[in-house]
């Protein structure tokens, strides 16, 4: 019922579906949407980690400062955030301002609706949510236990693989499927920064439903981006439960 | 520092999470007509002009409206649930907590076109009214999750004490539980006012020539010229931001709203 529009018929959906599926432009649309969350989803991981684990282990009192920080974010205006990029990354911002400045290069290229300035906006709006997944990990984790590993002979970093991270896994699990599942329904983001030459499937889903009025397509947009968020949160619970068993 | 490559990680992820806003604060401030950068002059005539721009300010007043409504009619749902997830003995009650304390993973641009197709077009329900029926559903993981996050702290004896000292059970709830839940309640009620004005996935899909909210109106916007209003009217929004984060800082404490909604 979902996913099917009063005036329609379901199995125009599915004829749809098979017409995207193999078209290559739908595809392509697919793989970037899938690749750029991928991409985002590792970038946040191994960015808010290390500032989650700083956050829950430093003694200074500023930590708590940059933990407000890190979480007031989350409660601005995604345009708002957004915004900030294209300031950045326009024809006439700052980055390729300065980067002709420094004489890097003669013309400023081209950051804006570039897959460069998709992937920085997306870290923008989830690096907050994978902080505080990884930081509420961490944060149950016995400080004791480093202390041990250390006296034990572990070093800085083999403490950090064979003891922190694998008993903050899940917390990590929760905060890429957050971001990963955040970066294929993000509209503000493709839209403003992607524009029509990088369009991600939820990008596709406005124009069908809102410029161009075929539901029929809509609907099986919907359906791709609705599938790939419950296969991902689906595999992440089943990865959560075994390492909850064994 | 005893750990660079923490530290240099550390440094690109706040870069990337703080210096946009700034970008957004120090281009509203401009006295030029482009978003160029570095500004070409001071001047607050991009204030003076999102101020007086009747979308803005008409798409504000909705999204006001929407946020409010939406999350009174949400607490208004959702603390009831609360206490009888927590506190009753319902059959189900599994069933119920898994409904509304599972992952925030919502593609809420397909709920928008559903809701689009259902209701505005199904049930020929306004745009408002269909807004509020997705904002209301959005925001009650919200309001069940930050205060059930705070009932848990609270010791169910002094209920039965209440009851004990000859309270009827709702001058119990009235005059014990209620307290108890109130900061938990007021920071839910904080959190999702904020969620549902900021809110543009659901809501894309469901404007309307008379109602439409701020976030998608400045989107437009920002889509058909180039510039600074946005930025101007970026940063009143971002100052309304800042006074609600220290009032939550100061009365309920971030971690805890947060904290509520990751456990």
């Amino acid at each position: 019922m979902l996913f099917a529009p009063p005036d329609v018929a379901t199995g125009e959906i599915f004829a749809r579906l098979g017409e995207m599926l193999t078209d290559p432009y739908d595809l392509a649309v697919i793989g970037r949407t899938v690749g750029l969350a991928l991409a985002v989803t590792i970038i946040c991981v191994v960015l808010g980690f290390p500032i989650a684990y700083w956050l829950a282990r430093s003694p200074s009192r500023w930590s708590g400062v940059f933990l407000a920080v890190a979480i007031f974010p989350l409660m601005l205006s995604n345009v708002v955030r957004t915004f900030g990029w294209l300031v950045i990354l326009g024809s006439k911002g700052a980055l390729g301002q300065l980067l002709v400045q420094l004489g890097i290069v003669e013309v400023a290229p081209q950051l804006l609706y570039t897959k460069l300035a998709i992937i920085l906006g997306l870290t923008q709006l989830f690096l907050p949510l994978a902080i505080i997944s990884c930081y509420s990990a961490v944060a149950q984790v016995d400080p004791g236990l480093d202390d041990a590993s250390r006296g034990l002979g572990g070093g800085r970093i083999r403490t950090m693989w064979s003891v922190v991270i694998p008993l903050t896994m899940p917390g990590i699990v929760v905060a890429a499927t957050l971001v990963f599942a955040g970066s294929v329904t993000a509209y503000t983001t493709p839209y403003l920064l992607g524009g029509s030459s990088q369009r991600m499937l939820s990008t596709q889903l406005f124009n069908y439903a809102s410029t161009t009025v075929d539901w029929a397509t809509a609907s099986a947009t919907a359906l791709i981006m609705t599938v790939l968020v419950f296969l991902v949160s689906g595999l992440s619970s089943l990865i959560g439960r075994k390492g909850a068993t064994s | 520092m005893k750990r660079p490559i923490t530290a240099a990680l550390a440094v690109i992820g706040y870069v990337i999470m703080i210096v946009p806003i700034i970008f957004v604060v120090a281009t509203a401030f401009t006295s030029g007509s482009t978003l160029r950068f570095p500004p070409d002059g001071f001047s607050l005539r991009w204030f003076d002009e999102a101020l007086g721009y009747e979308p803005f300010i008409g798409a504000a007043i909705s999204s006001l409206e929407l946020a409010v409504v939406a999350t009174a009619l949400a607490l208004l749902v959702g603390v009831p649930v609360t206490l009888a997830v927590h506190r009753g003995k319902l059959p189900g009650k599994s069933l119920v907590e898994g409904l509304f304390l599972s992952p925030l993973i919502v593609p809420e641009l397909v709920v928008g076109l559903a809701l689009f197709q259902q209701l505005m077009v199904g049930l020929d329900l306004d745009n408002f009214s269909t807004l509020l029926v997705g904002h209301t559903a959005l925001m009650l993981p919200y309001a069940v999750r930050v205060t059930g996050a705070s009932l848990a702290l609270a010791d169910p004896a002094l209920e039965e004490a209440a009851r004990g000292l000859g309270a009827s059970p709702l001058r119990a709830f009235f005059n014990v539980t209620l307290p108890i839940l109130r900061p938990g309640i007021f920071s839910a009620g904080l959190l999702s006012m904020v969620t549902s004005f900021n809110n543009v996935p659901l809501s894309l899909l469901l404007q309307g020539r008379d109602f439409r909210t701020l976030p998608v109106t400045m989107l437009d916007y920002v889509q058909q010229s180039y510039d600074p209003m946005v930025a101007a009217a970026s940063t009143l929004v971002l100052a309304a931001t800042v006074v609600i984060a220290v009032i939550a800082e100061r009365t309920v404490g971030f971690a805890k709203i947060f904290g509520g909604i990751n456990q």
